[in-house]
């Protein structure tokens, strides 16, 4: 008997398994590693969070034994997350988060609808090798991107905006260094660095769309704005709704952007609410409140996720039964 | 082989087709007047078309401004800022290559001698190959040039490891999840598709945790400790990906191949694999892109000797003044691979982003 066999044979005794439930075994390898990498740093994080852990506490003793006990650090209860909730910069963060996330989303949709009705239309010539160039800065590397866009929205007045501005002959803005220019800029960059990956979603729906569909409209005299509204929006609305999904959780945990440009400033203000946990953790050696932040921001995270996959009926859309 | 054998009949083509263009392209043009003067084609028609075109390559171009800025700033030596105080310049005043040839630095191939004892008698014969140099940056201005290859090699041996470990954990994986009806299997997958974004990004809100276990477990400055979370962090996405390009293979070939006699195994490598090209490219390459673009964790558990390519990359930047040229020509010649598959597999990354199992 050969040894898959046996593994059949034996979990077949076990009550509420089956046979078939054998194919468990390949999803198994996958998702231990993905707990292990994940749940077991999720887990630390809600110990760190109930301790006054520093850098000097957390790491005095070493092996096992050590990570359980958290080092020497104390415990001190709920003291970590009163004062987070207390602190009106915490709260000042989370909102630029929420904020963050609605206005680079809606940009984001917009531009990269509107770049895939483009290199999808069947006007214009060479619309294939156009696609091949347009996803290009997705092989960039994010940190080296960042670092140019910091560039172009240089305050000083040779920064590429500057230039712009002062070809249409208005003044230079000092971008880095306000708050909302800063957090324009934000804006601005996190919307050029998604449109790759969402222009392929929505170009691979867009070529999903029958023909006739299209066909039929025009026959029924539908223009070019009504075709868009009755038949191609919602033909793809589903794929582009899935992206959207993507792209505002990673707008939510947008962090080298803030990080790069001006460490979230100017004085702290446009903290994105991971560059907050980051900083409270790194910047000021407060690992305790870190680890609070950071553990709020999992929570609303996986809400946002829980509640657009639910109400997206996404996992539906995955399984085929 | 039939896969490599495809990939290089498909290259071909593309060199072909981009070849004909300019002759097919006269053609058209040459018939578009003979319609117009001939009364067949009305002139608004093509006036439309070449409007569209250029409307189209102007938001390109204009998408694309930043990626020629970069390639400016890299080719206009090591004088180069992005801030000329003459306006923007479209070409730079005189291209050199010198800021590439400091990321690259010397190729020189060392003269090795080998020796081989010949048996049975006391003669061993001694070989000395010679020293190859193909590029010796000195020559070109450059003393002290960076330490892209050091980075490089760090780079490599955190990626490919992360490529080996996720694909073995998402390939039958995904293959158990599309074809198979098994305990858990809906929880599952609802729980890969809540987490498919969190992966990556929450990496930074947990990596508190993650430095600290490391630090304590003394794994903190290994490259496969990080390839391996690279690796985890790649599976509920890429696991749900691939699982959702495979919904979109008709279950028919599998029944036929299994009414022929095919073993089970011989099912997966004969029909699954060779139908699933699209997106196991496509996986590849993200989880590839994982281990080689990341930047926040590398940088908090990697000691400066295994700096991978993008932390080495900002490490030459610091607060007040970045050296455009190097800082371009080192970013371009890291991403220049990537760009380039990117190039050539945008059909394959389409068809492998389809969610074609989706619709409704």
């Amino acid at each position: 008997m050969s040894t898959a066999s046996r593994v059949v044979h034996r979990l077949e005794e076990v009550p509420f398994l089956e046979s078939r439930d054998a194919s468990l075994l390949f999803v198994l390898p996958g998702l231990f590693v993905f707990s292990t990498f994940m749940l077991f740093p999720v887990l630390y994080l809600i110990g760190v969070s109930f301790t006054n852990a520093a850098p000097s506490n957390l790491f005095a003793g070493e092996g096992v034994f050590s990570v359980m006990t958290f080092g020497e650090a104390t415990f001190v209860g709920l003291q970590n997350y009163t004062d987070v909730l207390t602190d009106p910069e915490f709260w000042n963060s989370f909102g630029v988060t929420w904020l963050f996330v609605a206005t680079s989303v809606a940009l984001k949709i917009c531009l990269s609808l509107g770049v895939a009705l483009v290199v999808t239309n069947e006007r214009v010539r060479g619309r294939r090798l156009m696609r091949s160039f347009i996803i290009l800065p997705m092989g960039l590397p994010a940190i080296f991107t960042i670092t140019v866009w910091r560039g172009i929205f240089s305050s000083a007045e040779f920064g590429l905006v500057n230039q712009v501005l002062g070809i249409f002959g208005a003044e230079s803005v000092a971008w880095l260094s306000t708050r909302w220019p800063a957090f324009f800029a934000y804006n601005i960059t996190e919307m050029w660095l998604a449109y790759p990956f969402m222009v392929i979603i929505t170009v691979s729906a867009l070529q999903d769309v029958p023909e006739e569909l299209h066909e039929a409209a025009t026959v029924d005299g539908a223009g070019l704005i009504s075709r868009f509204f009755h038949v191609t929006l919602p033909s793809i609305k589903r794929p582009v709704l899935f992206a959207s999904i993507l792209t505002a959780a990673a707008s939510f945990q947008q962090f080298l952007i803030p990080y790069v440009f001006n460490q979230g400033g100017p004085a702290r203000a446009n903290e994105l609410i991971v560059v907050y946990g980051y900083r409270e953790a790194l910047s000021f050696s407060e690992y305790g409140r870190g680890a609070a932040v950071s553990l709020i921001a999992v929570v609303f995270i996986g809400a946002f996720m829980w509640i657009n996959v639910k109400r997206g009926k996404l996992a539906d859309g995955v399984s085929d039964e | 082989m039939s896969l490599l054998s495809g990939i290089v009949r498909k290259l071909s083509e593309d060199i072909k087709n981009i070849l004909t263009v300019p002759a097919e392209t006269a053609r058209d043009i040459t018939y578009t007047v003979e319609g117009i003067r001939s009364g067949k084609i009305s002139p608004t028609e093509p006036l439309k078309t070449v409007g569209a075109t250029a409307g189209a390559l102007v938001l390109v171009l204009a998408l694309l401004f930043p990626v020629y800025w970069i390639l400016q700033a890299a080719l206009s030596g090591s004088g180069a800022s992005l801030y000329s105080a003459d306006g923007i310049s479209i070409f730079p005043d005189d291209p050199t290559l010198q800021a590439f040839v400091w990321v690259v630095g010397d190729l020189i191939i060392p003269g090795y001698s080998i020796a081989f004892d010949v048996p049975l008698t006391n003669v061993s014969l001694v070989f000395d190959t010679p020293e190859v140099t193909l590029l010796d940056a000195s020559t070109y201005g450059v003393d002290r040039p960076s330490s892209f290859k050091h980075f490089l090699w760090n780079s490599i041996t955190v990626a490919i490891p992360t490529v080996i470990i996720s694909m073995c954990l998402i390939v039958p994986a995904s293959y158990a999840l599309s074809r198979r009806q098994f305990i858990f299997r809906r929880k599952i997958l609802f729980l890969y598709v809540l987490l498919t974004q969190v992966g990556g990004g929450l990496g930074v809100a947990l990596l508190i945790g993650l430095y600290a276990i490391y630090v304590q477990f003394g794994v903190n400055d290994s490259k496969l400790a990080l390839s391996v979370y690279y690796a985890a962090t790649a599976v509920p996405f890429n696991t749900w990906l691939l699982k959702t390009y495979m919904d979109g293979i008709p279950v028919s070939y599998e029944e036929a191949a299994v009414v022929d006699g095919a073993p089970p195994w011989r099912v997966v490598t004969e029909v699954i694999i060779p139908l699933s090209t699209a997106g196991l490219a496509t996986v590849f390459i993200f989880t590839f892109l994982t281990g080689w673009t990341e930047f926040v964790v590398a940088q908090t558990l990697l000691g400066t000797d295994n700096y991978t390519l993008p932390v080495g990359l900002y490490s030459l930047v610091d607060e007040y003044s970045i050296p455009w040229a190097r800082f371009s020509a080192f970013a371009l010649t890291f991403a220049m691979p990537i760009m380039l598959v990117y190039l050539f597999a945008q059909r394959y990354i389409e068809g492998g982003l389809s969610f074609s199992g989706m619709e409704g």
